[in-house]
């Protein structure tokens, strides 16, 4: 099937992405960036043949556990008898996912982040398709029961602090806080019910026409930013407290200046050298 | 280096890891947030990664200033566990007595706990959710006994009514306190001036000036997924 959907990359579609998506544009612009409408097309029935299916009672279980707690101070997601709460396309997709996907089956973090893709795209079968080329395409495996992905991918951001941030990772060496207790949520949400929402579109924006490197290009934002106060820090709990908090600190809340900030101050990011890290770094977890 | 000048009576301070380990959603993190936040909400996120909060308090001549780990309940998380109950001095197993699969889940935890952590570790057994009487599927009765084999403290609790949290809490301090001062026993023991009465190889811990601080003030919540 000829593919008419599918964009183009280049740097003008690359600018208008890191400049904000205006906002009515948003569910259009991430169907089509991302290839999520084309697989959409070439499976029409999936989603709906996907959700006429049960799944083991366990997962199902594990499921709904999650779902009264996702996002729960927002008013969409209360359970209430004078609208539809969006707890019920909530559990459809991530249903759904697991299905699809079974060596993924269902993911905590998978609830967050499909949760803020309901609140912008209001189309159950596109998020799902969204969702499904997320993991199987854009993200690194991330929610793989091994999680060797997701630890890998910790480590690579050790790796681009030591790069760029030397002294920052000595440091953070001496206090002995490891890299896998900064970013466990930060990667497996992309930042939603991290970050401020306004912030995470941004950022959502760029990953889904760049990829998931722009993930790495928000850590290590977040710690340049905070580098003269991290270097400042006397102990472990100092540090954690201090990196952690900084997602809500007044540079990520002002979304445009963080935006800029993420494509200035981490300098050069070649593609192929992340992707060799990357590739180090997964070879190295155990 | 001489301890002359300590005043008598709170010139120790101990500084010490408490983690809670337990399946999903059996209210580790509503334990949590009950004991150093004092307070209960239906609205809590499930925890991605671990989130620690910092625990002042005071206990005979000590100052103990614990280090409390809330950890991820998934499944698939449990190849990370490693590296929060690394170098703890104690750990919460808790269960919902709801839930009879959460209560045998506890038992893996604990042959994990003892197969990996090298340094005493103090254990209690929590069955929360104990306002759920009507619902109930694990008997006291049982689960102290379990607890009593594996020389682990019991308590049932309620993050909801606030029943047995600080009990427990309290437990483990007086616990941590007692074993503080044996050899290798893994806590830091400070003086009255910050410095290592025993050096002890944790690298992670904390050195703590001799700041005044409130028993039983929270002290900061750090979120560390
Ligand atoms: N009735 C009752 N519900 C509780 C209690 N503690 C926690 N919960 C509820 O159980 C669910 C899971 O709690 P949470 O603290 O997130 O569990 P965690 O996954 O172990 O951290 C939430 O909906 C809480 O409101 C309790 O003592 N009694
Ligand atoms: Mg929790």
């Amino acid at each position: 099937m000829q593919d008419k959907t599918k964009v183009k990359h280049n740097r003008k579609m690359k600018r208008f992405c890191r400049k904000g998506i205006p906002a009515e544009y948003r569910p259009v612009a991430w169907m089509t960036l991302t290839n999520a409408e084309s697989r959409m097309k070439m499976s029409p029935n999936l989603y709906r043949d996907l959700l006429a299916r049960s799944i083991e009672p366990a997962l199902e279980e594990t499921i709904r556990l999650d779902l009264h707690r996702t996002f729960p101070d927002n008013i969409h997601f209360r359970s209430s008898d004078d609208f539809e709460t969006l707890q019920v396309p909530l559990y459809n997709i991530l249903k759904c996912i697991a299905l699809k996907n079974p060596h993924v089956g269902y993911c905590q973090g998978l609830n967050f982040v499909t949760g803020l893709l309901l609140l912008i795209i209001k189309n159950e079968e596109k998020i799902f398709w969204l969702m499904d080329t997320l993991i199987t395409e854009i993200l690194p495996d991330f929610y793989n029961p091994n999680m060797k992905a997701l630890k890998a991918e910790q480590e690579l951001l050790g790796q681009i602090v030591k790069w760029k941030l030397p002294d920052v990772h000595d440091h953070l060496r001496i206090l002995g806080v490891p890299w896998a207790l900064i970013g466990t949520k930060w990667f497996i949400c992309m930042y939603a019910d991290v970050m401020p929402v306004e912030t995470v579109l941004r950022i959502w924006d760029c990953v889904f026409y760049e990829g998931s490197k722009v993930l790495q290009r928000v850590a290590i934002t977040l710690i340049a930013l905070n580098k003269e106060k991290i270097l400042a820090c006397k102990d472990f709990p100092e540090a954690v407290d201090l990196i952690q908090k900084s997602v809500k600190q007044p540079p990520c809340l002002h979304c445009h200046n963080f935006m800029m900030h993420i494509f200035n101050e981490p300098g050069s990011f070649p593609r192929s050298r992340i992707n060799s890290l990357r590739d180090t770094c997964f070879s190295e977890v155990t | 280096m001489s301890t002359m000048e300590c005043e008598v009576d709170t010139n120790r301070t101990i500084e010490a890891k408490i983690v809670l380990l337990g399946s999903q959603a059996v209210g580790k993190t509503s334990v949590v947030i009950r004991y150093v936040g004092g307070m209960f909400s239906k609205h809590v996120s499930p925890t991605i990664g671990a989130s620690f909060f910092t625990y002042k308090l005071t206990l005979d001549k000590y100052r103990i200033k614990l280090q409390v780990w809330d950890t991820a309940g998934q499944e698939r998380f449990r190849s990370m566990a490693p590296m929060y109950y690394r170098k703890a001095n104690a750990a919460m197993l808790v269960y919902d007595i709801t839930c009879k699969d959460s209560y045998y889940d506890i038992k893996d935890w604990v042959k994990e706990l003892k197969k990996n952590v090298e340094t005493p570790i103090v254990m209690c057994l929590l069955g929360n959710k104990r306002d759920l009487e009507h619902k109930r599927r694990v008997s006291a009765s049982e689960a102290q006994e379990y607890a009593k084999s594996i020389g682990a403290f019991f308590f049932e609790t309620s993050a909801l009514f606030n029943t047995g949290i600080d009990e427990a809490f309290f437990q483990m301090a007086q616990e941590l306190v007692k074993i503080c001062e044996m050899p290798n026993s893994g806590i830091r023991v400070l003086n009255c001036h910050g410095t290592d009465m025993e050096e002890s190889e944790l690298g992670s811990s904390i050195k703590l000036s001799n700041t005044k601080e409130n028993a039983q003030n929270v002290d900061s919540e750090t979120c560390l997924c």
